[in-house]
């Protein structure tokens, strides 16, 4: 009788995800997910409502320099963004900095930076989208007024692009945190880190594996329920047909 | 029902079919699969000289490779027809879950038999004895496991080094990657202070180093590390092939061959066999 390999032959052990020390493990792995997410938002938030703007100005020059930006990073595949960030950019930086990166987690920062300059020439874009969704009669209205141009970016147009792309922007956030993952290739002790970890102690790789992905689908769950309330906050009356009124 | 309650009711509706179509598939043994769909897929390493390695000339294979060719040629007569070989990249990482989905069929890499993994894997007898050690810049302070504290040391995720040092060593600073030639890197860029791994995995990235002379390969062997062909449990019939085909191969002296060819003088990883390591081989060959 031949003896089915697969089907009968693995026993599940779940109770391996919460006996020490695999539990910790797990917990440490979000806590690492959380803190690159969290990092490389931030990074990229900066980055991309710096980027947008300066890809909407009349400078050619200025508009240049953000197309260049975005065009750079967002071509190039995060993971080897990451093997660049980690092991690239520290060789031109000087001895000193190396060593200063070596003793304070350089792996934990090489991640953020990757996430946070990859994903901030993804959210330009969706900034610059927004921008440009907004009547030019603003940015006169507001020029009119003696606002500077910086002013008139800084005071009225950004603000109302911020407003208007928060569901693509819950889509990039999203995107940050599933690809938070990637640092595992240089060494980041995040979720996925951990499930390996643990599969490779315990060989039970789908009980691992099954904890990642309900950690990672619970996380984008929370993400998407702040963002939903930040949407719902920030919605500009008049301006976007708000969740409800969409299916009429 | 609504729009999107149909949807997910024919996705789930697909799933099943998807999953009642592979069921029959999956109820086979390792050598009615490997006969049903006519190739023996076996995990090897990529970045570990000579068990498992892309060459300059970009050329896979490496001594475990030519062992696991051996236990192909049995597959083959048992079998009674050819049977294509075909290598699939594995690492200490993704190892167990490939063979475990019936991804591979054998793991012929550089996996260290222990007593937890043979809990869920079964392994063939040992085919190479090694312990760890340490890779360091020649000159550095790190001399072995005593002096390793507040160092920056390397390992490889998934490997028995690394369990050894996270649970007996916690005065070093574990930094774990997850392929060799990435810890190497970092190695070399001062990332790390040290790089552990078993002592002959050391010597074949010391060989194949840019400047081998710049590389100390230091310290007793602080585990035991006996190498052996990983399988799915459970499946005498196979095991008994693979062990069968290693004892053959030790008593013909094919093994030698093989071993010379990687670890000899010319090789790629000039290691001697140990005189102990050889009588222990030896000793593993069952009468017939």
């Amino acid at each position: 009788m031949p003896r089915p390999f697969l089907a009968l032959a693995y026993q599940f052990q779940w109770s391996i995800l919460w006996t020490s020390p695999y539990g910790g493990w797990l917990l440490q792995g979000i806590l690492t997910t959380l803190k690159l997410t969290v990092l490389g938002w931030v990074l990229a938030a900066a980055l991309g409502a710096v980027f947008g703007a300066v890809r909407t100005v009349p400078s050619r020059f200025l508009r240049g320099v953000g197309g260049v930006y975005v065009e750079i990073f967002r071509n190039v595949p995060l993971l080897v963004w990451m093997f660049l960030w980690y092991f690239g950019v520290p060789q031109i930086l000087p001895a000193a900095a190396q060593e200063w990166l070596n003793r304070h987690n350089g792996e934990l920062i090489a991640a953020v930076a990757a996430l946070g300059v990859y994903h901030g020439a993804r959210l330009a874009e969706v900034v610059r989208a927004g921008i440009q969704s907004i009547p030019s009669t603003q940015l006169e209205a507001a020029l009119s007024t003696g606002l500077t141009l910086t002013q008139a970016y800084r005071l009225v147009l950004v603000p109302i692009a911020l407003r208007l792309i928060v569901p693509p922007l819950t889509n990039e956030s999203l995107n940050l945190l599933k690809n938070s993952s990637l640092a595992l290739t240089i060494s980041v002790a995040e979720t996925t880190f951990m499930t390996r970890q643990i599969e490779s102690y315990t060989a039970k790789g789908f009980e691992a594996l099954t904890a990642g992905t309900l950690i990672y689908l619970g996380l984008c769950l929370g993400v998407s329920a702040v963002m939903a309330r930040i949407e719902h906050r920030v919605a500009i009356p008049g301006l976007i047909v708000r969740g409800g009124g969409a299916e009429h | 029902m609504t729009a999107v309650g149909r949807r997910i009711a024919a996705a789930g509706l697909a799933l099943g079919v998807l999953l009642a179509g592979a069921a029959p598939a999956l109820a086979e043994t390792t050598l009615e699969k490997i006969g049903r769909t006519g190739v023996f897929v076996v995990g090897a390493r990529t970045g570990s000289p000579p068990f498992g390695f892309i060459d300059k000339q970009n050329n896979w294979g490496g001594f475990s490779v030519d062992l696991a060719k051996m236990v192909h040629q049995n597959i083959e007569k048992k079998l009674g027809k050819p049977i294509k070989f075909e290598l699939k990249e594995s690492t200490p990482a993704t190892r167990i879950p490939l063979l475990s989905s019936g991804a591979v069929d054998l793991i012929a890499g550089t996996m260290t038999i222990t007593r937890a993994r043979r809990e869920s894997l079964d392994f063939s007898a040992v085919f190479f004895v090694t312990g760890a050690q340490f890779l360091v810049k020649k000159g550095s302070p790190i001399r072995g496991v005593q002096t390793i504290a507040g160092k920056r040391i390397g390992a490889q995720q998934g490997s028995t080094n690394e369990k050894v040092l996270r649970e007996k060593y916690p005065q070093a600073q574990l930094v774990v990657f997850p392929d060799q030639p990435a810890a190497f890197t970092a190695l070399t860029q001062g990332k790390i202070d040290a790089y552990t791994n078993d002592g002959v995995q050391l010597a074949g990235l010391k060989a194949k180093a840019p400047n081998p002379a710049e590389w100390d390969v230091v310290g007793e062997f602080f585990s035991y590390e006996p190498y052996g062909m990983a399988m799915r449990k459970n499946e005498t019939d196979f095991r008994n092939l693979v062990d069968f085909r290693l004892m053959e191969a030790i008593e013909s002296g094919e093994y030698q061959k093989a071993y010379d060819k990687w670890f000899g003088a010319q090789g790629e990883v000039p290691y001697p066999l140990s005189e102990t390591a050889r009588i222990f081989l030896q000793m593993q060959v069952i009468p017939r």
